[in-house]
């Protein structure tokens, strides 16, 4: 269990340590829609077989850790808890026939191909940014706001994140 | 607490998230500004809504308690207005006259300076006719609510007739459609006084006798009650000239003016019970004087 969390372990201390000092200082001096949130990359990367309530707890922690750079108190930490409670759901959903065969580790391109793994990233972010603008605006007053913001977000956060597929190819 | 997340992590996902959501919840509202302040102003109109709500519900079942509380005040307040309009300063009296403004404050002495002469008792219409020869009206307080006969019945748009029969719930009252009635009224521009009754048919129509003739009487003229007949109290509606004054044929040094009752005697519903406080002295005084046994 140690060795196969291992990874997840250093993904956690990159992401949020990529997430606080780099992207939080780009989307502050470049604008309010200029977001990109590469941490919940480390729960898309949790590994496949981990429980559904253990996934939540994580992202919660790595959630709050973020939030505490962000000083949002909750806030990154309840879209995490959301997206790790869909992710179980979106990998359902991509499921190959006949079940997963039990080899794969983490739900990646190396395993599953880029086109299934893309469009699972792509509904995992959306979810997971919608819910992120949802809570942060807190009122569906600026609905649109909340659209523009998680659209913006989502193709810039598309991009870094296919970047940093490509550039770790995470195979555990 | 680790009872707690054995619990969370036996029974799976569902209950995990619904209970760290709830936690973030928590976590966003007490520890972000703007998210805090938008919910307790979202809480508070929530709130206040469902207050009002609750209002409405209770208000509505309470309506005829509030009715009931609503015609016993007017009760009361139609009390001192007649009151009021029956004070009397003792202007004899140079003291009187030079202090009472600056002492009328003073509740005791007001009292001295003035007497209560009516005391008003609210009550419900439950009978009623218009459309007979003889009409009648039905009240809910009777003797046990210090009703008697002779008491006066006012609405607060004009007159509703005169108690005759009481029994300990209810009394019946001779409306002012009906042909023995006679109620004392007055016209408001010279105080001049004659009798209203009622010659039948339209409800809507009565008459006014025994104006003088020298008096010049115009369409749209008002007309109250006297407050000379120690039933009702004196300058309360009893309504206005319709019709141009005609000369009484019985009577021929007097108009018969035609009246329209302030009151809708077909609408009638929250009256006034007036009681005279000083009706039994009145009498007593008219029974002593010769030629009036």
């Amino acid at each position: 269990m140690n060795s196969a969390l291992m990874p997840s372990v250093w993904r956690f201390v990159i992401l949020v340590a990529l997430q606080l000092l780099l992207l939080l200082q780009i989307s502050q001096s470049a604008g309010t829609y200029f977001n990109i949130l590469i941490y919940p990359l480390f729960i898309f990367f949790l590994p496949l077989r981990l429980a559904t309530p253990y996934a939540i707890l994580l992202g919660f922690a790595c959630g709050m850790a973020v939030d505490f750079g962000y000083s949002s108190p909750g806030v990154h930490a309840s879209a995490a808890v959301f997206s790790a409670f869909a992710r179980s759901f979106l990998f359902g959903f991509f499921e190959p026939k006949g079940g997963f065969s039990g080899k794969e580790n983490v739900f990646s391109p190396a395993y599953f191909g880029w086109a299934i793994f893309l469009q699972v990233l792509a509904a995992f972010l959306m979810l997971h940014l919608f819910w992120y603008f949802s809570v942060a605006e807190f009122t569906y007053v600026y609905f649109s706001t909340i659209l523009l913001k998680t659209l913006a977000a989502w193709v810039l956060t598309m991009i870094f994140a296919v970047f940093y597929t490509l550039l770790f190819n995470p195979k555990r | 607490m680790i009872k707690l997340l054995q619990v969370l992590l036996r029974n799976g996902g569902l209950l995990t998230f619904v209970v760290v959501e709830i936690i973030c919840f928590f976590i966003v509202v007490q520890f972000n500004e703007r998210q805090g302040a938008i919910f307790s102003y979202s809480t508070g109109l929530w709130g206040g809504n469902l207050l009002q709500q609750r209002r409405k519900v209770a208000d509505y079942f309470s309506l005829q308690e509030q009715v009931d509380s609503l015609a016993a005040e007017n009760a009361r307040l139609q009390e001192i207005l007649a009151n009021r309009r029956m004070m009397q300063v003792p202007y004899r009296d140079t003291f009187y006259t030079i202090l009472y403004d600056s002492i009328s404050h003073i509740d005791s002495i007001r009292r001295r300076a003035t007497r209560p002469e009516f005391h008003f008792i609210a009550a419900k219409v439950v009978g009623n006719t218009v459309n007979n020869t003889n009409n009648w009206l039905i009240l809910n307080k009777g003797s046990d609510d210090g009703v008697k006969a002779d008491f006066g019945v006012v609405s607060a748009q004009g007159v509703g007739g005169i108690v005759r029969h009481v029994t300990p719930n209810f009394s019946m009252v001779m409306s002012p459609l009906h042909p023995e009635s006679r109620i004392s009224a007055k016209v408001k521009k010279y105080g001049a006084f004659g009798s209203l009754v009622w010659e039948g048919g339209d409800p809507e129509r009565m008459t006014l006798k025994f104006i003088p003739r020298h008096f010049n009487i115009s369409v749209g003229d008002t007309i109250l009650t006297s407050g000379l007949s120690s039933i009702f109290p004196n300058d309360h509606p009893v309504g206005t000239v319709i019709g141009a004054g005609e000369v009484d044929p019985e009577n021929p040094y007097f108009w018969r003016l035609l009246i329209k009752p302030s009151q809708d005697m077909t609408t009638i519903s929250h009256v006034y019970i007036v009681d005279n406080l000083f009706k039994t002295e009145i009498d007593s005084l008219i029974l002593k004087t010769p030629g009036n046994e």
